[in-house]
């Protein structure tokens, strides 16, 4: 018996010693929801060099797999701060999710890979063959939208040949050639399809938006930003932070980002350079997303202005030119 | 006449009992303590409801469902039957169904999804698969106990009337398995439904022509979340509908009739 009581007392001890760094730094928490790839490569710069720390904040990282899952984290208060398209994030603001956008987040070629050689464009497409895409309401799911109208004549033309996959799953299962017969992804994964023998582009981002669009937005709710306001600009200036460190130290940037992706420095590099990437905080194609969404059904409202959906950090960097609109004004709408 | 009665009384007292979880959710829903876009008010979720089978697509989504579940469920009752006749035929089997049962029943259904779509791609033919498999070994396992417990003595009473081969499995040892393949086709069916579900949602495997698992999937990133609830009362209906008017029905025919059970 007092044998066993010791084993209990020691075991007490060791896990209350465990706890003790805890309890003796009191940080201030910020709860950051990313998700996969290689535009998330600032979130990582971030964590490694210890960016949050340096203002005395302690980071929370989550990953989800898709903008949706990003959508319900922020909303059930289980992130403060997240990051996903412009599309989930205007559902949700349609919806009456209290949040605005705090940060554009990274410029990425974005297309549609196929390795059948008899889909030259979207018209190829039989009712049989699969397009897969993170989910619906995606971004992508979008961009196909648009091109379908476009090209199709309704948003809808390719609705039925739709799948929904994580883009790590509809990589493996593109290369393989099982399942479906064109992704509409990102990178690194759009890279790693298109250096495959026979794999190539039916549409892109510029095809479809005419100009380049911020892939992801940092979104914030009215109440965080609110009430928190010296961590709503520490998390601002981290991610312009993290940005600017990759824009000037591309090598060590690959170095530091090549295990996270399991890939070579050398193959890490030739993505981060590869023609379109831009890592920046300004926000391209808000409204461009939102009219066509309105028009095509998927959300029922438009912002009047920009301040309706973003904060004032972001309309800073945008700018309202008197007269005609500045370039940058121009590059929102689509 | 008194069960007939206690029979009514069972249905008001689980009846009044729902309409009562109803009622609290719209008051609770009411009360404003959680944004409605994470509750949202039993009216608005009926709205939504009446929209989407308004415009028939809850209903082609729940036809879709019911079709995959009524092959995947049908080839599980074919296996299942197969297997539990083969056990019973011959000792050998028996051991090895056992191990097999052993093995596989404990992993869920959405688990071997990944492999199954390796094999067989995304779409209906790998709900389908995961179905049998969920649902299979629930039948095979019921199937197997209820066959072993017709007691030795009633077999025995069966031959000296003089039933011999299928008259003897059709007289004695069906009706005396038969309230184990009635829960196994119970459990079955649910897991089925839950199989169907969980494989759309995951993987989204089927695309436009999905179920109502791709139904709820897609309002949740729609982010139309009433119709989220939709597709959930949709699922529990039918689920009633087919408790009561199937399994019920068959209950009262056999094994209450029989005697067997004391409800």
């Amino acid at each position: 018996m007092q044998k066993k009581g010791l084993i209990v007392l020691c075991f007490i001890m060791v896990f209350s010693l465990v706890q003790l760094p805890a309890f003796a730094a009191p940080k201030e928490k910020i709860k950051i929801a990313g998700q996969f790839g290689l535009v998330y490569a600032p979130l990582m710069v971030a964590k490694s060099q210890g960016m949050f720390e340096k203002y005395g904040f302690e980071p929370v990282w989550l990953e989800y797999g898709s903008g949706g899952a990003v959508r319900e984290a922020l909303i059930s208060g289980e992130a403060d701060v997240g990051f996903m398209g412009i599309p989930p994030f205007l559902i949700g603001w349609d919806k009456g999710c209290p949040w605005k956008v705090a940060v554009g987040f990274v410029v990425v070629p974005i297309g549609l890979v196929t390795y059948d050689p008899d889909i030259k464009s979207l018209r190829d497409f039989k009712p049989e063959d699969k397009i897969a895409v993170p989910s619906p309401g995606s971004i992508q799911h979008i961009l196909l939208a648009m091109a379908a109208e476009a090209e199709l004549g309704s948003p809808n033309a390719l609705d039925n040949n739709i799948v929904a996959m994580p883009h790590p799953d509809a990589c493996a299962a593109l290369i393989s050639k099982k399942g479906i017969k064109a992704h509409f992804t990102t990178p690194p994964y759009l890279f790693e399809e298109l250096s495959e023998p026979g794999f190539r582009l039916i549409i892109d981002d510029i095809d479809i938006f005419g100009h380049p669009f911020s892939f992801n937005v940092g979104l914030a709710s009215e109440k965080f930003h609110d009430n928190r306001p010296v961590a709503y600009s520490v998390f601002v200036n981290v991610i312009s932070e993290a940005m600017a460190w990759i824009n000037t130290n591309k090598q060590r940037a690959a170095e530091l980002l090549a295990p996270e992706f399991k890939l070579s420095v050398e193959k890490t590099l030739e993505y981060l350079e590869w023609e379109g990437m831009n890592y920046t905080t300004a926000p391209y194609g808000l409204m461009g997303f939102a009219e066509f969404m309105k028009e095509a059904g998927y959300i029922s409202k438009v912002p009047e202005s920009l301040e309706e959906i973003a904060f004032e950090n972001v309309l800073s960097i945008v700018g309202s030119r008197s007269g005609e609109p500045s370039d940058i004004e121009r590059l929102q709408s689509k | 006449m008194k069960s007939e009665k206690l029979k009514i009384n069972k249905s008001l007292n689980q009846g009044l009992f729902i309409v009562g979880i109803l009622l609290s959710w719209e008051l609770l829903a009411r009360t404003g303590w959680f944004p409605p876009l994470l509750f949202p008010r039993l009216t608005s979720v009926i709205k939504s409801l009446a929209t989407e089978i308004g415009n028939g697509e809850l209903l082609a989504r729940l036809n879709f469902s019911l079709y995959l579940i009524g092959i995947g469920l049908g080839l599980a009752i074919i296996t299942a039957v197969i297997a539990a006749t083969l056990a019973l035929v011959s000792p050998l089997i028996s051991d090895w169904v056992q191990a097999i049962m052993a093995i596989l029943h404990p992993l869920p259904g959405i688990a071997i999804l990944p492999l199954i779509i390796l094999w067989l791609g995304t779409g209906p033919k790998s709900i389908i698969a995961v179905i049998w498999f969920s649902s299979i070994w629930p039948l095979i396992t019921n199937m197997h106990i209820g066959l072993r417990s017709v007691p030795t003595t009633q077999i025995e009473v069966g031959r000296n009337f003089g039933f011999k081969g299928i008259a003897l499995i059709r007289k004695v040892l069906l009706p005396g398995a038969f309230p184990h393949i009635l829960t196994g086709l119970r459990v079955a069916w649910a897991r089925a439904w839950q199989a169907s579900v969980a494989a759309e949602m995951v993987f989204g495997a089927s695309g436009g022509e999905g179920g109502l698992g791709w139904f709820i999937y897609k309002k949740r990133f729609f982010m139309e979340i009433p119709s989220v609830f939709g597709g959930m009362i949709i699922i529990i209906v039918v689920g009633l509908i087919v408790e009561r008017l199937c399994f019920e029905c068959i209950e009262i025919r056999t094994i209450r009739r029989w005697g067997m059970t004391s409800e």
